[in-house]
């Protein structure tokens, strides 16, 4: 490990944090989104629910860059969103890692919602149910039994997320830029140096991007292949 | 004898209605009817988990559901006890801990039925510390009615608890119903649509028909209803008649009983000689002839006359009194080559082991 790291320069390890950060925010982000989204679209009719559906699978079919562009606009200082949080906080999200986060979250949550939704369609809305008429609570009975019984779909949407959000780079180039020990994440240094020439270095980015992706992979399978609680 | 459970409220689906009104009284009432009359979207309405267009639903007098007053209280709080067609032992906790669930959402002060007895009473205690997988199909439904049980519940609903089950496990299933209405004074409701099942558990029994409620009876008396005979498929329909038990003749495996003015041979009774008791006769295990039949096993062989006939789905039903008042099903073949019409005298043949006993 000593020689791997020296193998990786200053700036190298840099991007590698980021990535981690803006993997792990965007999972943790879109976790408790996907998991809301996939019960409302599994469990709920309601008038434009299938408009919600679409809406969620956008960011799979969209070109990274426009969910990027998208993203600037509404989180920017003019921006809806953006203008609010600097009015009101003082933040300013644009071009921080921060905003390589939210692009992870927003370019994974359709996968997490779709995990989500083969999760919880298979618990039978009798459960739940069943726990209501022991006395629990709408709250409590989700959080008691249909988590619980979701809990390999919720591994799985993790890991799947965090896979995705490492991978990140369209969207994060332009919300987030490819600011060199601030925003850049690994996939954007892996550009940069094959933009510059500087092959050698890209190479090495690139090994290590594999072993990432290749760890969450492995762990997704190992952990589903373990024998968990049955969905019924 | 008070009724603990008032209600008249209606329901809408796009091809479907259900409407009812009424009072059951204390004890085991069963919901009894064909496939798709609404009984299952009764109990879902009583538990809460239905929400009925109109009307008011009272447990104890207490206000569940009002359209009027815009009153809906939540399946969590209604303290109704439901166990559902399916068996829904939740997969990720123990069987303990599936029996705690119900009982440590529930206030202190409203415990008054410990797990501990309930554990004991069901024999699931070697069970406890078992995951859900593996169990018998009697050992779940045990098990899901302890649950329930743990909750100290106000009403205990089924849905077809016993649809599932081997004869030995339902009569066991049904003397812990019995047991839990006696000793815990919880009433139960019982849904059904095997009227065997219902004559066994049930001291009331409500009919239902294509979402309205058909009739309400005591169970014993279900049977000379003029409305049963609508939904009933053929073979279906029993005679339930009080007996007294006057002879046993132990070494031929029969016992004497009187019904009316006429002595009937049916399968050995161990009960002593005077008590009254209930049997039951299939309509479509009556034999009926228009002569004296000679040289023949069956054990019975009464005379009446005909008082009625009335169209079945695809049979008929022959009405016979006044002494014995008794309920025949015929083929419609058999009806018109036998020539049959009402004040006719005719002999009923009845195997012993046909008939068969209730209490």
């Amino acid at each position: 490990m000593d020689r791997g790291m020296k193998m990786l320069s200053s700036p190298d390890i840099q991007a590698i944090l980021v990535s981690l950060q803006a993997a792990s925010l965007g999972t943790i982000l879109g976790l408790p989104l996907a998991i809301g989204i996939a019960w409302v679209l599994v469990r709920s009719s309601f008038k434009g629910k299938a408009v919600l559906d679409i809406l969620v699978s956008f960011p799979l079919v969209l070109p990274p860059v426009v969910t990027g562009y998208v993203m600037l606009i509404v989180l920017g200082r003019q921006g809806p969103i953006g203008s609010l949080l600097y009015q009101t906080l003082g933040i300013n999200v644009v071009f921080t890692w921060v905003a390589a986060g939210l692009a992870c979250c927003i370019v994974s949550l359709p996968l997490m919602v779709r995990a989500m939704e083969v999760a919880i369609s298979g618990i039978d809305p009798k459960m739940e149910l069943a726990a209501r008429s022991l006395g629990a609570g709408p709250i409590k009975a989700f959080t008691s039994i249909t988590l619980p019984l979701a809990y390999r779909g919720i591994i799985s949407a993790a890991l799947i997320a965090f896979a995705r959000g490492l991978g990140e780079f369209g969207a994060t180039m332009i919300v987030a830029g490819n600011i060199p020990g601030k925003t850049q994440t690994l996939p954007l240094a892996i550009f940069t140096n094959l933009q510059t020439g500087d092959d050698g270095n890209a190479i090495r980015l690139i090994v290590f991007s594999l072993a990432l992706a290749s760890i969450s992979l492995i762990t997704h399978h190992m952990l589903l292949k373990r024998r968990g609680f049955r969905n019924q | 004898m008070s009724d603990f459970l008032n209600f008249n409220f209606s329901k809408s689906y796009p091809r479907f209605e259900l409407r009812t009104s009424g009072s059951f009284p204390d004890g085991i009432v069963a919901i009894f009817g064909p496939s798709g009359s609404g009984k299952t979207t009764f109990l879902n309405c009583i538990a809460g988990i239905t929400i009925p267009d109109t009307g008011e639903i009272r447990l104890n007098k207490k206000l569940l559901f009002s359209s009027d007053s815009q009153t809906n209280i939540s399946p969590n709080k209604r303290r109704i006890g439901y166990m559902f067609q399916e068996n829904l032992l939740f997969p990720h906790l123990t069987v303990e801990q599936n029996i705690l669930y119900g009982y440590r959402l529930t206030k202190p002060e409203e415990r008054t039925i410990e797990p501990e007895l309930i554990v004991d009473l069901l024999e699931i205690r070697h069970l406890l510390n078992r995951n859900t997988e593996g169990l018998s199909m009697g050992e779940q439904q045990r098990i899901v009615l302890a649950r329930a049980l743990s909750t100290s519940p106000d009403l205990l609903l089924l849905d077809e608890p016993l649809g599932s089950l081997h004869a030995s496990m339902k009569a066991s299933i049904i003397l812990h119903l019995e047991y839990i209405y006696k000793e815990l004074q919880i009433p139960i409701i019982y849904v059904s649509h095997s009227l065997s099942e219902v004559l066994k558990i049930s001291d009331y029994t409500m009919v239902m028909h294509e979402g309205n409620q058909l009739f309400f009876s005591r169970t014993k008396a279900l049977f000379n209803h003029p409305e049963l005979s609508r939904i009933m498929s053929p073979g279906a329909i029993q005679n339930i008649l009080e007996a007294t038990i006057i002879e046993h003749r132990a070494t031929h495996g029969i016992t004497m009983v009187q019904i009316g003015t006429k002595v009937l041979a049916v399968p050995y009774i161990h009960e002593p000689t005077g008590e009254v008791t209930s049997i039951s006769i299939s309509a479509a295990d009556i034999l009926l002839a228009l002569e004296k039949p000679q040289n023949i096993s069956a054990r019975n062989i009464l005379t009446t006359t005909i008082e009625k006939i009335d169209p079945l789905i695809t049979n008929f039903l022959i009405h016979t009194g006044p002494d014995p008042s008794l309920k025949v099903e015929i083929t419609s073949d058999a009806l018109i080559e036998m020539n049959l019409s009402v004040g006719m005298e005719i002999y009923l043949i009845i195997k012993s082991n046909s008939i068969t006993l209730l209490d």
